[in-house]
């Protein structure tokens, strides 16, 4: 027990001894703390004391000689917000612009190459001469209850007639009368399909090949077949 | 006026915002304040490289005030961080040792009683006291100039120089030891000019 008491007293002591600072340490606060020491500090405490105050003594001439190029370097490099700011919305339109460039050329090459969905392509064709959608773009209805007339193998006769559509070219009547077709595809009655003028064989009978309405009937194609295709 | 202190104190912020916005007269107040202690950080530092070294602190400053935060204290010891990066890269790159502003030889003669010590100290230079102060091992020296010249405690030194606040206590009152030594078996003999009758 007492053993224990007297390590426990050797403890508290050391532990005071470390949190006290020594008389040398006491007066170091002091020096780095710009306190004055007294006159009862030994003279090589006072020496140093005159040290460490000219250390930090007035400034010399030399060292503020430079101030004139110091100001005009601050001048130099200081950064500029404003034109920063003017960045942003000037870029803003030019981007927008070449987007729209960008759109309006690819647009115009998918139109010159006749890829376009129908409506756009129609666009395309009265606004730039674009090939005219094909009607194989539209929606393929069924027509296998209709019986290929004798013309069905005209338009196959018909060599180079890469204009009209399949169904022109097989002589396939289309047994959808709906006039789903424009009006660029009135029945000519020539025989002579164009490009626009989609598989616009001889009408097998008059009034419906020749349509003169723009409204192609389930008989068109079903002429004799002497159209001529037309590149 | 005495370093150590900090004397802008209540009208810093408003002389840090004209700054940030381009005043060239805030500015030369803020040199003025600073360069001197910083100049003198780095000569012990740094040596014959402070100014070149300090040149490029206050770039970095120009740069970047406008996004600086903080009091005249904080600025210091921003500052001070700064200048001690720069120098720590300039002597990676140099790979060579700061060059004391003068040698021992130069700075000290025979040793004398202390009474003759202080009456030759009462004419000590800034320039020779900093040359003294730069005879210590360069950590020492370095703690002591921004604890003493540059007047932070010892919490923002320990910041700047990447120590706990005990080690830098540790340093500096070591350094003074060192100091005390040396200036008490010394006489200097070379008060140049600017120095201060104390």
């Amino acid at each position: 027990m007492r053993v224990f008491a007297a390590s426990l007293a050797e403890m508290w002591s050391s532990a005071r001894k470390r949190n006290r600072l020594s008389p040398d340490e006491a007066t170091a606060e002091l020096l780095l703390a710009r306190r004055h020491l007294g006159r009862h500090e030994p003279a090589s405490q006072r020496t140093l004391e005159l040290v460490l105050a000219a250390a930090a003594g007035p400034a010399t001439e030399r060292e503020l000689a430079g101030e004139t190029a110091a100001v005009t370097a601050f001048l130099a490099a200081l950064p500029e917000p404003e034109p920063a700011r003017r960045r942003g919305p000037r870029r803003l339109p030019v981007l927008a612009v070449a987007l729209v460039l960008a759109a309006l050329v690819a647009l115009c090459g998918t139109g010159e190459a006749g890829a376009l969905p129908a409506p756009l392509q129609r666009l395309a064709h009265q606004a730039i001469k674009a090939p005219a959608p094909s009607p194989a773009m539209r929606v393929p209805r069924p027509s296998a209850d209709v019986t290929p007339g004798p013309g069905a193998t005209g338009s196959q006769s018909a060599p180079g007639s890469s204009g009209p559509s399949q169904e022109s070219r097989t002589g396939k009547p289309s047994a959808n009368p709906t006039p789903t077709h424009t009006s660029d595809s009135q029945g000519n009655g020539n025989g002579q399909p164009t490009a626009t003028d989609n598989g616009k064989g001889n009408g097998g009978t008059p009034g419906q090949g020749g349509n003169p309405s723009g409204h192609p009937t389930g008989n068109n194609g079903n002429g004799n077949g002497n159209g001529h295709g037309k590149n | 006026m005495l370093y150590g202190r900090f004397v802008l104190v209540g009208d810093f912020p408003e002389v840090l915002r004209r700054a940030a916005a381009g005043d060239a007269s805030a500015f030369a107040r803020l040199w003025r304040d600073t360069h001197p202690p910083l100049l003198r950080y780095l000569w012990v530092s740094a040596g014959d490289a402070a100014e070149d070294v300090a040149a490029e602190v206050w770039l970095e400053v120009a740069r970047r005030i406008g996004s600086f935060r903080g009091g005249e204290h904080e600025f210091r010891g921003w500052l001070f961080t700064m200048a001690r990066r720069k120098m720590i890269d300039r002597h990676r790159y140099e790979a060579r040792r700061p060059v004391s502003p003068t040698g021992d030889g130069e700075l000290l003669d025979h040793p004398a009683a202390d009474d003759t010590v202080t009456a030759a100290l009462e004419y000590i230079s800034t320039e020779t006291a900093l040359a003294l102060i730069a005879t210590l091992p360069r950590d020492q020296a370095e703690i002591i100039v921004l604890r003493v010249v540059v007047g932070l405690d010892a919490s923002a030194v320990a910041q700047i120089v990447g120590k706990s606040p005990g080690a830098v206590r540790v340093a500096a009152h070591r350094g003074l030891r060192t100091l005390r030594e040396r200036v008490a078996g010394a006489t200097v003999t070379s008060p140049g000019r600017g120095g201060v009758t104390l």
